[in-house]
C-alpha cells in the first residue's frame, strides 16, 4: 500500500506540475494577444456614433481603470493565480461586467452533455464494430462497413456538419439547426424541455459521432487483430473454447486497456469545447464561448476557458494514472 | 422478423413526424404574431445597462426596440427624415451656440407606468457625468457647463464653448444617447454595475422573455404603446405582437433558416446567398427589387493610406495607385457586380446622391489632373453603367434601363484605369522602373502590403484581393496581409501601409459631414504607433480641411452653406486624394414576406431595416400581416 501511496504522490506532484505550465503559459499567450480588450470596447461604443476624438480619449482611460488592465504583468499574472485558487476568474472584458465563472457555467452543461454523450457513442460503436471487424476478418458485412466507416474518418467536421445541416435542416427539415433548445421555452427537468434538448441536439451530436468513430474503429480493429494470433488466443481456439467466448474474454478484454485510456483523454478534453461543430450548429457550448473571447481580445474569458480544459485534461491524465494499476497488474509501482 | 419490421415502421412514421415538430419554432408564441430578426450571441444576457460598458452598442433589440432620445434621422432620407421624438420641435441654439434649449413632449410614459420628464434626461446627463466610464459621459463632461429644467418640458443646456453640433448627441442614426429612467437608477448604489434587469421601456415594445445562454430575446408590444413617441405616429396597433431577435448561426444556417421561414429578418449574408435567395424563393424582399438586391449603408469602403509613411505620403502615388485600379474587376471580384461605386468622398447612400453626387457630376467629369506630362481628366462617368451591362447576361430581367435607377443601383462614375497616366503620376514622383518592378526613389522595389479584416467582412477581402492583383500585374508587388480580429488594433495604431476599411460614415439622411469629419482635425491626429481616435485612421491632415471644419463648426445644422461646404470638401477629396474611395458598403439583408409585408424598400425607404439600426423599430410599426400566411 506504501508504494501505492508513494506512486500517487509522484503522480500528483506531475498532476500540479501540468497545471501549474498550461495555466501559466495561457496566462502568458492570452496577455500577449494584440487584441486589447479597452479598444475592442471603445470601438463598440464609437462605432455607431458621432464621436469627438476627446471624449473617445478620457472614456478610454476610464475603461482602463475600470477593467484593471492598467498593472503589470507580474501583478496581473499573481491577481490571477489568486482568484483562480478561490475559483474566480473576475469580470468578462467584452461582456463586463458579467463573472467570467457566470458565463462558463452557463455554457458547460451544454458542451459536457454535447460532447460526453457524443464521445461515448462513438467510442461504444466505433470499438464494438472495431473488434467484431478484427475477429471477423474474412466476414463481408464487416469489410463494408469497415470501409464505410474509414471514408467517413478523413472528412473534415465542417463538411460532414454542414452536410447534414444541409439535407435534415433544408432538403428533408426534419430536425432544427441552429442553438440549444426551443426558443422561449423555461429550462428545466420537463418532459418539453428535455426533448427539445434532445432534438437540438441530435445533429451535432451525430457530426461528433460520424467523425469520431473511425478513429477508434481502426485503432480496435488492429489492436484485435494483433491479439487474434496471439498464442493464448490460439490455444483457447484449440483447446475448444466457443468462439463468443474467446472473442468477448480472450480477445476484446485485453484490447480495451489503450482504448479505455484514449477514452478518460477524449472525455478530459470535452472542457475544451467542439468549437467547430458549435459554430455550424450555433450550440451554445464552451467552445464557442473560447472563439468569441479570442476575438473581443476578453483574455479573463479565454483563460476561464483555457483553465478549464487544462486541469480537466490534468485530472483525467492523473486518474488514469492512479487507477491503472488497480486494473492492470503489469504497471510498476513505486 | 416481425419485431424488427415494426420498429423499422415505427422509426419512419416518428422521423415523418418529425418535421410537423420542427415547424414550432418558438414555445408559446404564434408564428404569426412574431418577427423574427437575426441577432447576436449575447454573452452578456442578464445585462440591460445600455448606458454602461457591456451594453453600450447592444443589438439584441434592447436599443432598437425600448429606448428613446430627443431626436432621429432616418438614414435613407426624404423629406421627414428628420423626426422629432421625445422633444416636440428641433433643437434651439443660442446665436453663439452656447445654449441649447430643448422642449420635451408630454404624454409619454415607461413601461412601468411612470411619466417621462425633463427630470429623467437632467437625469440622464448628470449621472453620466459624475459616473466616468458610462457611455456618454465623457462626451457629456467635456461639453455641459450646466443644464436646467426652468418647467416639467424644458430643458436649457450650457455648453463649455460653442458646439453647433450638440444636439447630435441626443441624434440618432444608428444610436445615441439614450434616456435613462430616473425613478429606476436613483434607487441604484452605482450605475455601472447595475444590470438593469428587467429594463423599463420607453419605446414601444418591452422585454418577455430571454435566454440566459444569450442566444435570442424575445420583445412583446406594450399594453399602452400608444403613450410612446412611436405610438403616437400610429394610427392603429402594430401588426407585430412579438420581436423575436434570434441568433441564427453561420450564414448557411441563416439562408436555410429563411428559406424554413423560421427567420424574417436577415442582417447581412454574403453575395452568393443573396442571389440564390432570389432566385429561389420568390417570397423574398429586397431594399432593390432587382439586382443588386442590397442596401447601401452609409458606409464608403475605400483604399485607406497610412499617410504618414512614405510614399503614400505623396499625392501623386496615391493618384497613380488609384488609376491603376479598374474598379469594374473590383465590383465584379468582390460583390459580384453588385456594387455602389462611389468616387467622391461620401457614400452614395440616402440623400448624398441628390445633395452631392447629382450636382457633382459636371464638376467631376471636368476634374482635370496633372500628370506631370500633360493633363488629364480621369473621370468616367459611365463606369457604373459598363459595371451594369457586364452583369446583365446573367440577370437578364433584373438590371433597369433607365439611367437614374441604374445610378441608384450602381453608382455614377469613377475613375478610368489609365496605366500610362499612373506611369507618368509615379515617375513625376520619382520612381523608376526595373523591367516590370517599379523601383522606388531610394532605389528599393515599390512594395504594397493591403490590410484586409478577412472573413468578418468577406466582400472587403475580396475588393483588396483583386486591387492587390492589379497593382501586381502592373509592377508593384502587392500583398494581400489578412489581419483578422487585429484589424481595429492595427488600424488605430497606424500598423498598415493601405487597408481596404472605411473611415467615413455620414448621418445617410442629412447632407451634413460633421458626422465624420469634425473628428478630421488636425489637432486630433496622433504619431503612427499611438491610438488614433475613430475616423481619421488615415492621418490625413490639410489646413484647408481645417478650415472646412473650423467653418462646419459654425454653420447651424439644417444651414443651406452645409450643402456647399460639403462640395469643398468633396473636391478636396478627390484633388488630394487622401483614400481611394471604393462603393458603399453593400448590405445584403433578405426579407421574407411569408408572414410580414411592408418592409422598406428603395422605393419606399420609410425606415432602415438592417436589425441592428436603431430605426428599425420604424420598419416593425409599419409591417403588416400577410393574410396568406399559414396559419398556426
Amino acid at each position: 500500500m506504501n508504494g501505492f501511496l508513494i506512486y500517487v504522490a509522484k503522480r500528483f506532484g506531475q498532476f500540479v506540475f501540468v497545471v501549474v505550465t498550461g495555466v501559466t503559459l495561457a496566462f502568458l499567450i492570452a496577455h500577449f494577444s494584440p487584441v486589447d480588450p479597452v479598444e475592442q470596447t471603445l470601438s463598440l461604443v464609437t462605432s455607431f456614433g458621432a464621436t469627438d476624438p476627446r471624449s473617445v480619449e478620457i472614456l478610454r482611460q476610464s475603461l482602463r481603470e475600470l477593467y484593471g488592465t492598467d498593472g503589470s504583468l507580474i501583478e496581473q499574472y499573481f491577481l490571477f493565480w489568486s482568484r483562480v485558487v478561490r475559483g474566480d476568474f473576475g469580470p468578462s472584458l467584452s461582456a463586463f461586467p458579467t463573472p467570467v465563472m457566470t458565463i462558463i457555467s452557463r455554457a458547460l452543461p451544454w458542451t459536457i452533455g454535447l460532447l460526453t454523450l457524443a464521445t461515448i457513442i462513438a467510442w461504444v460503436v466505433g470499438n464494438t464494430l472495431g473488434a467484431i471487424a478484427g475477429y471477423f476478418r474474412d466476414s463481408r458485412v464487416m469489410k463494408v462497413v469497415g470501409l464505410f466507416v474509414m471514408a467517413l474518418q478523413p472528412i473534415p467536421t465542417y463538411i460532414s456538419g454542414l452536410t447534414l445541416l444541409i439535407v435534415f435542416g433544408f432538403l428533408w427539415p426534419i430536425l432544427p439547426i441552429s442553438g440549444g433548445a426551443q426558443l422561449n421555452l423555461e429550462p428545466g427537468f420537463t418532459w418539453a424541455y428535455i426533448t427539445s434538448v434532445i432534438q437540438y441536439g441530435t445533429l451535432p451530436a451525430l457530426t461528433l459521432v460520424l467523425v469520431g468513430i473511425g478513429g477508434w474503429f481502426i485503432s480496435m480493429r488492429s489492436l484485435v487483430s494483433n491479439i487474434v494470433t496471439d498464442d493464448h488466443v490460439v490455444y483457447a481456439e484449440l483447446g475448444g473454447v466457443s468462439s463468443r467466448t474467446v472473442f468477448s474474454q480472450y480477445v476484446a478484454r485485453n484490447a480495451m486497456l489503450p482504448q479505455v485510456t484514449g477514452l478518460a483523454l477524449s472525455l478530459g478534453n470535452v472542457f475544451g469545447g467542439a468549437v467547430i461543430v458549435e459554430f455550424i450548429f450555433n450550440y451554445p457550448g464552451i467552445g464557442k464561448l473560447m472563439v468569441a473571447g479570442i476575438y473581443a481580445g476578453d483574455y479573463s474569458l479565454v483563460l476561464g476557458v483555457t483553465t478549464f480544459s487544462v486541469i480537466a485534461v490534468a485530472v483525467a491524465v492523473f486518474l488514469i494514472d492512479i487507477t491503472y494499476p488497480l486494473i492492470d497488474p503489469r504497471v510498476k509501482l513505486g | 422478423m416481425r419485431l424488427f419490421k415494426k420498429i423499422a415502421l415505427a422509426a419512419v412514421a416518428s422521423l415523418l413526424a418529425l418535421p410537423a415538430v420542427g415547424q414550432d419554432f418558438i414555445a408559446g408564441i404564434p408564428r404569426n404574431e412574431a418577427l423574427i430578426i437575426q441577432g447576436p450571441t449575447a454573452q452578456n444576457a442578464d445585462w440591460f445597462n445600455v448606458w454602461a460598458p457591456g451594453g453600450g452598442a447592444s443589438v439584441n433589440g434592447q436599443q432598437q426596440l425600448t429606448t428613446d432620445t430627443l431626436w432621429w434621422i432616418n438614414p435613407e432620407g426624404g423629406d421627414d427624415a428628420w423626426t422629432n421624438a421625445l422633444a416636440t420641435e428641433p433643437p434651439i441654439y443660442n446665436e453663439d451656440f452656447t445654449t441649447m434649449t430643448v422642449k420635451l413632449r408630454e404624454g409619454v410614459y415607461w413601461s412601468d407606468g411612470v411619466e417621462f420628464t425633463a427630470d429623467d434626461l437632467v437625469y440622464t446627463v448628470q449621472t453620466q457625468i459624475d459616473h466616468p466610464g458610462m457611455g456618454w459621459s465623457a462626451a457629456f463632461s467635456l461639453n455641459v457647463a450646466s443644464i436646467e429644467s426652468p418647467d416639467r418640458n424644458t430643458v436649457i443646456f450650457t455648453l463649455k464653448a460653442p458646439n453647433s453640433r450638440f444636439h447630435t448627441l441626443f441624434t440618432v442614426r444608428w444610436n445615441a444617447a439614450w434616456i435613462m429612467p430616473k425613478h429606476i437608477f436613483e434607487k441604484v448604489e452605482d450605475p455601472l454595475a447595475f444590470n438593469n434587469n428587467p429594463p423599463v421601456s420607453l419605446s414601444a415594445y418591452v422585454l418577455n422573455s430571454y435566454d440566459k445562454g444569450g442566444n435570442w430575446a424575445i420583445w412583446k408590444l406594450r399594453d399602452d404603446w400608444q403613450r410612446t413617441t412611436i405610438g403616437m405616429l400610429q394610427d392603429k396597433a402594430p401588426d407585430v405582437k412579438y420581436v423575436v431577435y434570434a441568433a441564427s448561426g453561420n450564414p448557411e444556417a441563416r439562408v436555410i433558416a429563411q428559406r424554413n421561414h423560421n427567420l424574417d429578418v436577415i442582417n447581412d449574408i454574403a453575395p452568393e446567398g443573396m442571389f440564390a435567395i432570389m432566385k429561389d424563393a420568390p417570397e423574398t424582399a429586397a431594399w432593390l427589387p432587382h439586382f443588386p438586391f442590397a442596401h447601401p449603408d452609409p458606409t464608403l469602403p475605400s483604399v485607406l493610406f497610412n499617410l504618414q509613411k512614405a510614399p503614400f505620403d505623396n499625392k501623386d502615388v496615391r493618384w497613380a495607385l488609384a488609376l491603376l485600379i479598374d474598379i469594374r474587376a473590383v465590383a465584379l471580384g468582390s460583390y459580384r457586380g453588385a456594387a455602389n461605386l462611389s468616387a467622391l468622398g461620401v457614400p452614395p447612400t440616402g440623400s448624398a446622391p441628390e445633395n452631392y453626387f447629382v450636382p457633382m457630376q459636371d464638376w467631376l467629369t471636368n476634374f482635370e489632373l496633372n500628370t506631370g506630362t500633360r493633363t488629364i481628366k480621369p473621370y468616367d462617368p459611365t463606369i457604373a453603367t459598363q459595371l451594369a451591362g457586364m452583369v446583365r447576361n446573367q440577370w437578364p430581367d433584373q438590371i433597369p434601363t433607365d439611367e437614374a435607377a441604374l445610378q441608384r443601383s450602381f453608382g455614377f462614375g469613377w475613375w478610368k484605369q489609365d496605366v500610362q497616366a499612373a506611369t507618368e503620376l509615379l515617375q513625376k514622383a520619382g520612381f523608376t522602373k526595373n523591367g516590370n518592378q517599379w523601383m522606388k526613389p531610394d532605389g528599393t522595389p515599390f512594395e504594397i502590403r493591403v490590410m484586409v479584416e478577412g472573413d468578418a467582412i468577406p466582400t472587403l477581402a475580396r475588393a483588396g484581393t483583386a486591387i492587390a492583383q492589379q497593382w501586381s500585374q502592373n509592377g508593384i508587388k502587392a500583398t494581400v496581409d489578412v489581419a483578422g480580429p487585429t484589424n481595429g488594433q492595427r488600424l488605430g495604431t497606424g500598423d498598415f501601409e493601405t487597408a481596404i476599411y472605411w473611415t467615413v460614415e455620414t448621418w445617410g439622411g442629412h447632407p451634413d459631414l460633421s458626422f465624420f469629419l469634425d473628428s478630421y482635425r488636425s489637432d486630433f491626429i496622433k504619431p503612427t504607433g499611438e491610438i488614433q481616435p475613430p475616423r481619421n485612421l488615415q492621418r490625413w491632415q490639410d489646413p484647408r480641411l481645417d478650415a472646412l471644419i473650423d467653418r462646419n463648426r459654425t454653420l447651424d445644422f439644417d444651414s443651406p452653406e452645409v450643402v456647399a461646404l460639403g462640395i469643398d470638401y468633396l473636391k478636396l477629396v478627390v484633388e488630394e486624394m487622401p483614400m481611394i474611395p471604393l462603393m458603399a458598403y453593400n448590405k445584403f439583408a433578405p426579407l421574407d414576406t411569408t408572414y410580414w409585408t411592408g418592409y422598406p424598400s428603395a422605393e419606399n425607404p420609410y425606415a432602415a431595416s438592417g436589425p441592428n439600426w436603431s430605426n428599425v423599430r420604424y420598419m416593425i410599426v409599419a409591417l403588416e400581416a400577410n393574410p396568406n400566411a399559414p396559419k398556426p
